[in-house]
């Protein structure tokens, strides 16, 4: 099994990994890159735990070769943050209560943000389709649904 | 309750919560273990089987295996969860008695060859005829699971309480209802792992996904035979339990020897199929109840059959068939009550605790039940309700103590704040309203094994420099948020704000914490807390005291900041001499009242470190009969639900539209983790009414062990969810605080069966309640009325 | 979970993937979106030793219309078809099913040429293509071949698609004016759901704006591939469109139904649902067709 040589840009930072064909993106992420915020729930796409934005949009990073995402740019929940200052979406989470034994939350998260980003005043109903890939077992989505809300009304402020 | 709260009550962002946003939370799988091997578990093909031979050469010749293990080489040693039913080995000796029973493991330098090795493990079976219900297990003839158990009855329950014949025969109506749900499964989003490092000083330490670091403690202790002081259980962050994470593993027993062959880290993870393979989630109830009833609606007597499907070992089954009787006691008055109840091993997946223990079917069963009888009498349900309830001061007649119980509150609540005396019995067909209650436990009264042990010790440590404290507990966050509660129960005890609080948990080097079961955590470890806080209070006042010069009782503290009774006292000496202490920093005192902070210092100066401990246990209670512990709880938590559906009449699906819920949980610690519970307990309750069931097929193979076919709500499935917070103030709970975490549940089934009802006509009596199982019904209630 | 070990090809151009899959014919497989075919390997349900990615190959994501035919490229996403105001228009069918699809995740990645391609019997863009009447265009080393869609599907994860040939793109007829599309899906949640039972149907009415001028229906789960229902379609051709036409033809098509059992369902209640179905589904396409 020979590997490959990829570019990967994460988070704004360009790497080059020699990865083998069967490495998924997620173990790429997790594993050669230490970031560990993308967490594996199920592993074969069910619950969205994974779930990172290659080039603006949520996949399952579980079902992603990481060869496969060569030369594109990939966002984690490590690069929603700049510094200290959290992103709106995450402010809102914690602020809502809509974070419990937080698994589910990184995936939850930029599912969020790549809603907002194409869609900046979404309605609840738009809120809980792009959110429909992310199983949540602790909070009965309530508090996320509304933390989205908060969220996009505070950016559409700024 | 008027105490007034800094504090408690609020709704503080809970402390974990900026580290799970920003992905710097670490569960097992995040943390870095230097030369790690990962572990693999060769689990069985067969329902049940002689194992007749195991060849592991193969295996362990293949390069990068570092260990296979099997029975031979570990103790022969009885686990489990009841000391009364220690019925598992660690790995299967004689015979395999459901497909997944462990058979061997190994240790590799990485999984790819970890798995190669299972593979190459040869074991030579005699496939035995298998029984996967409780019909098959109790037929006669039947094989048995267990030499010990000739009728595979793992453990059964006969008690009476009252005189139920005489309650029956003063009865005006009597109903007999049957109910049946389905084998649940947890369903957390990280499945269980373990990270075991046997070091050099000859200690195990443990880095486990688990809800009860102390139980998984005390069982690896016992099963490779380390001393208890040299076994060290870390729960780093848990991503959800719900009971089936609270007994200790496969993951945990396997990784410890692995890691004691080896002498390296051993990390055993579960895939999610195996999640589903070790289930200890809800078992399947089937419920037989005969109710009697006054023609005024008071209920006189219950007459409860049930049988429970286990799977292939106890785990937490004893205390599940006890709580499927006990629990439905209360909270309605219930003079006389007969239960039988058996629990039946199956050569399928070991059943256990989950969220509700025991209580959830028994309560949709009951609750479904008051509804028809309500109907018969033509009784507004919620009435008929109203009418029976227990309030604070009655006693079961299984002897459960309501020590607070806002039933009457919770009901009126969710009567009030929902449309409901608008639409009940109003509504077209198709759409409906239910309503139902609901009761748990706040702690279990008695630990699992029988001890005197504390449930709880919590140690405060005032930080020496001053200003802030740091909390240490056993106790076991697992999304749930008792980190932040405790936090703020240690705040407000000792008079600071929130932000001076450092807390660390989840370790057995920090006390002894039972851990996040039934719901015990809040009141418990909660009563702890604020006796070690205190008491830290109360050493750093005597110390100011001292130095003021004054009496300590004219001392408190409140945010923070010192409050002097009395006269005004001069306390610029003490202020500049920390000033002078701490020359050249930009944060100090000022105003006019001493801060925690300079009197911290003070009691440091005099005494040296202060520490304030806090310790935990209920007091003697229940009866005296067989089972009488299970149900016992220092207090009560209570709850009632009004859901509203619409049912598809062509195709039989049911959308659940809204639910009320209002849940008493006597003092709210923090607010937004009230609410939170209250909604995680009906979205996994909404799951088992409309989903859920673990299906295996005639091989007793899981049919449907993913998260895309086992199906979970996912956030388009919730309807909107109102709650409702009421606090009776619990006189036995930390500033009034008892349970939420499981007692919410309880409505939502039956809450959600009633509405079906309204809508529809008909009686669902099987879960869950699919879109199949409603058009049948409703086809054979049109073919009635031809 | 590991994925077994392959060798990763990433040809680009057609006649370089056809020359690839042709050289390992029978140990390679085509890796366009990874959603089934990455869990199937997960699984150990296959383990090809080599994977084609189709990711080098341009013009596979496009669609276009030509001369009366529409052309849908394999590689466009759900995603893609779902939100496309192009297919919206002219394969409304397909963007229906493209949205209901698996989970926002999944329809990012899964394509329409990997859901034809594996033909479960279920599958949310293959049986609204079944309604559409579409084809499949496989290219092959011996050149190209058209397939109707019927004739593709064999059996669950079957179709007549051999070892060296790749699915190149799918076509269909362009609409005729006066064309609705319905589809709908049953499952038991409204998410990462596999359907219990699924109906498309293409519905064009005469210029009378009422005579039903073409009908097809297609129906999902109800047979080991996604199946036409040509009872239904022959009682509505030449009748006014409306409620009790509907209902007939659902009642046709659950005739024409092969359900069997299992752990999903009962054939009982599927069969049930396909009547149900199939009239909700030409409710919403009849809908569409007077919209236009």
């Amino acid at each position: 099994m020979e590997k490959i040589r990829i570019e990967l840009t994460v988070n704004g930072k360009q790497h080059d990994l020699l990865v083998a064909p069967n490495r998924t993106l997620a173990q790429t992420l997790r594993e050669d890159l230490r970031l560990t915020g993308t967490k594996q729930g199920c592993e074969v796409g069910d619950c969205g735990s994974c779930t990172v934005l290659l080039d603006d949009v949520p996949v399952n990073s579980c079902l992603v070769l990481a060869v496969q995402a060569a030369g594109r740019r990939v966002t984690t929940i490590e690069g929603l943050a700049q510094g200290n200052e959290l992103h709106p979406i995450q402010e809102a989470m914690i602020q809502h209560g809509a974070i419990q034994c937080g698994f589910c939350t990184p995936g939850m998260i930029l599912s969020a943000k790549a809603l907002l980003d194409r869609n900046p005043d979404p309605d609840a109903g738009e809120i809980k389709d792009a959110l429909s890939g992310n199983l949540c077992r602790c909070t009965g989505y309530q508090k996320i649904v509304e933390a989205v809300q908060d969220a996009a009304a505070k950016m559409g402020r700024d | 309750m008027t105490q007034k709260f800094n504090v408690i009550g609020s709704r503080a962002p809970r402390l974990d919560a900026p580290d799970k946003a920003t992905g710097r939370a670490c569960y097992v799988d995040d943390i870095e273990f230097p030369h790690l091997l990962e572990g693999a578990i060769l689990q069985s093909p067969h329902a049940h089987a002689r194992i007749l031979s195991i060849d592991t050469s193969a295996a362990e010749a293949l390069p990068g295996v570092a260990a296979v293990i099997t029975h031979r080489d570990v103790p022969d040693v009885r686990y489990g969860v009841s000391p009364a039913r220690y019925d598992e080995t660690i790995f299967a000796i004689d015979k395999v008695r459901y497909v997944g029973d462990e058979v061997a493991a190994v240790a590799a330098e990485d999984l790819d060859t970890a798995m190669a090795a299972l593979e190459l493990i040869k074991v030579e079976y005699e496939v035995l005829p298998h029984v996967l219900t409780v019909d098959e297990a109790l037929a006669e003839g039947a094989p048995v699971i267990h030499d010990a158990f000739p009728g595979n009855i793992c453990a059964e329950v006969h008690q009476e309480f009252g005189d139920v014949a005489a309650g029956f025969a003063e009865s005006d109506i009597i109903r007999t209802d049957v109910f049946v749900n389905k084998r649940q499964d947890g369903a957390f989003i990280e499945p269980h792992r373990c990270v075991a490092v046997y070091d050099n000083f000859g200690q195990l330490t443990l880095t486990s996904s688990t809800q009860v670091p102390h139980y998984v403690q005390r069982t690896v202790a016992m099963v490779t035979g380390i001393d208890v002081g040299k076994v060290r259980v870390k729960k780093p962050y848990v991503g959800g339990g719900f009971g089936p994470k609270a007994e200790a593993t496969p993951c945990d027993i396997i990784s410890a020897f692995l890691a004691i062959k080896t002498g390296r880290p051993v990390r055993v993870a579960y895939s999610r199929e195996q999640v589903f393979l070790h289930c200890r989630a809800r078992h399947q109830f089937k419920h037989v109840m005969k109710t009697g009833f006054k023609k005024d609606g008071t209920i006189m007597a219950l007459d409860h059959q049930c049988w429970l499907e286990g799977g292939a070992y106890s785990s937490f089954g004893i205390a599940t068939v006890y709580y499927a009787g006990s629990l439905l006691a209360a909270p309605y008055k219930l003079p006389n009550m007969k239960y039988d109840g058996w629990r039946v091993y199956t050569n399928k997946p070991a059943c256990g605790a989950q969220r509700g223990h025991g209580g959830v079917a028994a309560r949709a069963c009951f609750e479904q039940q008051l509804d028809l009888i309500a109907k018969q009498l033509d009784m507004d349900p919620i009435e008929l309700r109203l009418k029976n309830i227990m309030t604070a001061g009655d006693v079961s007649c299984n002897d459960l103590a309501m020590s607070s119980l806002g039933m009457k509150e919770c009901i009126e609540a969710v009567r009030d704040g929902s449309t409901w005396r608008d639409k009940r019995g109003r509504l077209p067909k198709g759409k409906g309203i239910g309503m139902a209650s609901g009761f748990f436990v706040s702690g279990a009264g008695y630990p699992i094994y029988r001890s005197e042990t504390y449930h709880c010790t919590v140690t405060i440590k005032v930080q020496e420099d001053g200003g802030t404290v740091k909390v240490l507990t056993g106790a076991a966050e697992i999304g749930q948020g008792s980190d932040t509660a405790m936090a703020m129960i240690a705040a407000e005890a000792i008079g600071i704000p929130l932000d001076r609080v450092r807390l660390v948990s989840g370790d057995t080097d920090y006390g002894v914490d039972l851990g996040a079961y039934s719901s015990r955590t809040t009141l418990m470890t909660g009563h702890a807390t604020k006796e070690a806080g205190e008491a830290v209070k109360d050493r750093v006042l005597t110390a100011l005291a001292e130095e003021l010069g004054i009496e300590r009782d004219r001392l408190d503290m409140a945010n923070g900041l010192v409050e002097i009774s009395g006269d005004p006292v001069d306390f610029s000496e003490l202020r500049t001499k920390y000033i002078k202490e701490h020359r050249g920093w930009s944060d100090h005192p000022a105003g006019d009242q001493i801060t925690f902070t300079e009197a911290a210092r003070i009691a440091y100066l005099k005494y040296g470190t202060v520490v304030g401990t806090g310790k935990y246990k209920p007091p003697v209670l229940g009866g005296k009969f067989k089972g009488a512990a299970v149900g016992t709880s220092p207090a009560y938590g209570c709850s009632a639900q009004v859901a509203e559906v619409t049912v598809d009449l062509e195709t039989g699906q049911v959308t659940v539209d809204s639910i009320t819920d209002a849940h008493d949980c006597g003092k709210a610690v923090n607010l937004t983790s009230v609410e939170a519970q209250m909604e995680g307990s009906v979205s996994m309750g909404l799951g088992e009414a409309m989903f859920e069931e673990v299906k295996f097929d005639d091989q007793g193979r899981v049919l449907n062990a993913s998260l895309g076919e086992y199906h979970i709500p996912t956030v388009l499935d919730m309807p909107q969810m109102s709650c409702i917070v009421v606090e009776s103030g619990e006189p036995n709970g930390p500033f009034g605080a008892k349970e939420v975490g499981e007692g919410a549940i309880m409505p939502t089934i039956p809450a959600i069966l009633n509405a079906v009802h309204d809508a529809t006509g008909v009686t669902i009596t099987e879960l869950p309640i699919t879109p199949e199982r409603v058009l049948k019904a409703l086809k054979e209630k049109e073919q009635e009325k031809d | 979970m590991l994925l077994p070990r392959f060798e990763y090809h990433q040809p680009a151009s057609l006649d370089e993937a056809v020359e690839v899959l042709g050289q390992y014919a029978g140990e390679a497989a085509v890796l366009a979106g990874g959603t089934d075919l990455l869990v199937n390997m997960k699984h150990q349900a296959m383990a090809p030793s080599h994977l084609v990615s189709l990711a080098g190959v341009e013009g596979l994501d496009q669609a276009s219309a030509d001369g009366g035919r529409v052309t849908v490229g394999p590689l466009m996403s759900a995603a893609v078809l779902a939100q496309s105001e192009f297919i919206a228009a002219n394969a409304g069918a397909l963007a229906l099913g493209a949205a209901v699809l698996g989970s926002p995740q999944v329809r990012t990645r899964a394509t329409v040429g990997g859901n034809v391609c594996n033909a479960r019997p279920a599958a949310d863009m293959s049986v609204p293509l079944l309604a559409l009447g579409a084809r499949a265009v496989l290219t092959g080393p011996d050149g190209q071949r058209q397939v109707d869609l019927e004739e593709f599907f064999v059996g669950p994860g079957q179709t007549v698609r051999a070892p060296g040939e790749l699915l190149s793109a799918l076509e269909m007829d362009a609409p005729a004016p006066g064309t609705g599309w319905g589809y709908q899906k049953l499952g038991l949640r409204k998410a990462l759901e596999i359907s219990l039972v699924n109906v498309a149907a293409a519905l064009s009415l005469e210029d009378d704006g009422k005579t039903i001028k073409a009908a097809r229906v297609a129906l999902g789960a109800v047979a080991p591939t996604p199946i036409l229902a040509p009872g239904a379609a022959e009682v509505l051709v030449g009748q006014a469109a409306g409620g009790d036409v509907f209902k007939a033809a659902g009642q046709k098509a659950a005739a024409d139904a092969k359900p069997i059992d299992d752990h999903r369902g009962s054939a009982w209640y599927r069969r049930e649902m396909v009547a149900v179905l199939t009239a909700r589904a030409l409710n919403q396409a009849w809908a569409r067709a007077q919209g236009q």
